[in-house]
């Protein structure tokens, strides 16, 4: 009998050791998506908070970048919303009609700002966090931008933080355009640099230049219209050979971004109501 | 265990928020199960190795990822030390550089480190195209969390 117990405790270990492997496999096909639970991510209460305490102490040294963006931005706009002032004295004909839509257009979004407590840009399947959630406002499938352009989406929101998945994931596409025309697709990332991703099935015949403007076509509701995505870095061939595959240049550094807005568009319910139709 | 809390900390605060070159960061939590001292239980190295793995992947949205490669080095740790150490050694020696000898100890890091950036790196980038992008992060994380680990053990443990 002795010898039998000291024969089982001599193989205990080889069976812990699968049990343990066998559950952290469990974890990794379990938790790994999205709709699996929050609480064994990053937005986990005590997680985030350990995070966000971090991200508050960091955020002193990355603010002279952060800041020069926003300056940058800032002109930018200035610049735009000249040009936008100067081309609706022209349109004279229906300027009131003119600005009535644009009023419109913002009218139905609301955006709600927060910073980024947590952040990865070197896995395949990007995750941050925010420091807004339910209490604020914010639902899943809401758009995440930054002033420099597109951040992700909400996939899981706690009172207080929200888990967005990364335009740098392998399951993010972001339905896009080229700025100009009517040539739309998908935005994907499939790895590697953080500032490089993909455009799909953009037809042959489209006339494309290296350095045009992809922005987002606002089919989705979840981002509206021409919230800038990135340029056009390298004009390729997909791998069917039916259509060209744009390589992208973000223009949003995911690597070194803190203050962000969450989008609320008050059109989305209406638009999923019909699609769901 | 404050060691390791200190570790752990160091890992999920700094080496997490550095990506030399976008590609891997440095991974330091091998080390804990490293530097298990000889003699250790099998089951204990394996359970301690898969709670630092577990919390390492909470902190860094891995689910899973650590701890499968934490668990498979604390399997392999006690058996590879007792091969790698002298008969005669003392019977808790704590591996370091100066109780295994520079080039024994350098050998043993290398080697469980090399099988966690494995299973870590394989498990990360599954279903995942860009084989070369996964080989040059898994090189670049080695690489680094060696240099890493070979200077926090020279910090901690001078030889004399």
């Amino acid at each position: 009998m002795h010898d039998f117990i000291e024969r089982i405790t001599a193989y205990v270990h080889w069976a812990l050791f699968l049990l343990l492997e066998v559950l952290s496999g469990f974890l990794l096909f379990r938790y790994n998506h999205y709709q699996g639970s929050i609480w064994l991510t990053q937005a986990n209460t005590a997680v985030a908070k350990v995070h966000e305490w971090e991200a508050g102490a960091l955020s002193y040294l990355r603010m002279p970048a952060e800041n020069a963006a926003l300056v940058r931005r800032n002109i930018i706009l200035q610049n735009k919303l000249d040009v936008l002032r100067h081309e609706l004295v022209l349109a004279k004909a229906d300027t009131s009609q003119t600005q009535k839509a644009l009023e419109d257009l913002l009218e139905g979004m609301t955006l709600i700002p927060a910073q980024i407590v947590d952040n990865s840009v070197r896995k395949r399947d990007n995750m941050l966090v925010i420091n807004a959630g339910s209490d604020e406002g914010v639902a899943p499938e809401m758009g995440v931008v930054s002033g420099t352009g597109v951040v992700g989406i909400v996939s899981a929101v706690t009172p207080h933080h929200a888990l967005v998945m990364s335009i740098l994931n392998s399951h993010s596409s972001i339905s896009c355009r080229l700025r100009g025309t009517e040539y739309f697709g998908y935005l994907k990332w499939k790895g590697g640099k953080p500032l490089r991703a993909y455009m799909d099935d953009v037809p042959r015949h489209a006339h494309i230049q290296k350095g045009d403007v992809v922005e987002t076509s606002g089919f989705s509701a979840v981002f509206p219209a021409g919230i800038f995505l990135g340029k056009v870095a390298e004009i390729k061939n997909s791998s069917d050979g039916l259509a060209y595959e744009l390589e992208i240049l973000l223009s949003t550094d995911l690597a070194n971004i803190r203050h962000v807005n969450v989008i609320i568009d008050k059109r989305k319910e209406e638009l999923d109501s019909l699609l769901a139709q | 265990m404050g060691w390791a809390l200190l570790l752990l900390a160091i890992q999920v605060l700094v080496l997490d928020q550095v990506h030399p070159w976008g590609y891997g960061a440095p991974l330091l939590c091998p080390l804990l199960v490293i530097t298990l001292p000889l003699g250790t239980a099998r089951s204990e190295a394996l359970l301690w190795g898969f709670g630092i793995g577990f919390v390492a992947d909470i902190f860094a949205g891995t689910a899973g990822i650590s701890s499968a490669a934490m668990t498979l080095i604390a399997f392999i740790q006690p058996p590879l030390l007792e091969v790698m150490v002298p008969r005669d050694s003392e019977e808790e020696l704590h591996p370091s550089f100066s109780t295994m000898g520079r080039w024994n100890y350098l050998q043993f890091i290398a080697l469980l480190l090399l099988l966690h950036h494995t299973i870590f790196f394989a498990l990360e980038g599954f279903s995942y195209f860009h084989i070369k992008d996964i080989a040059i992060s898994m090189g670049v994380s080695y690489a680094a969390s060696l240099l890493l680990i070979i200077l926090v053990e020279h910090v901690r443990n001078p030889q004399k």
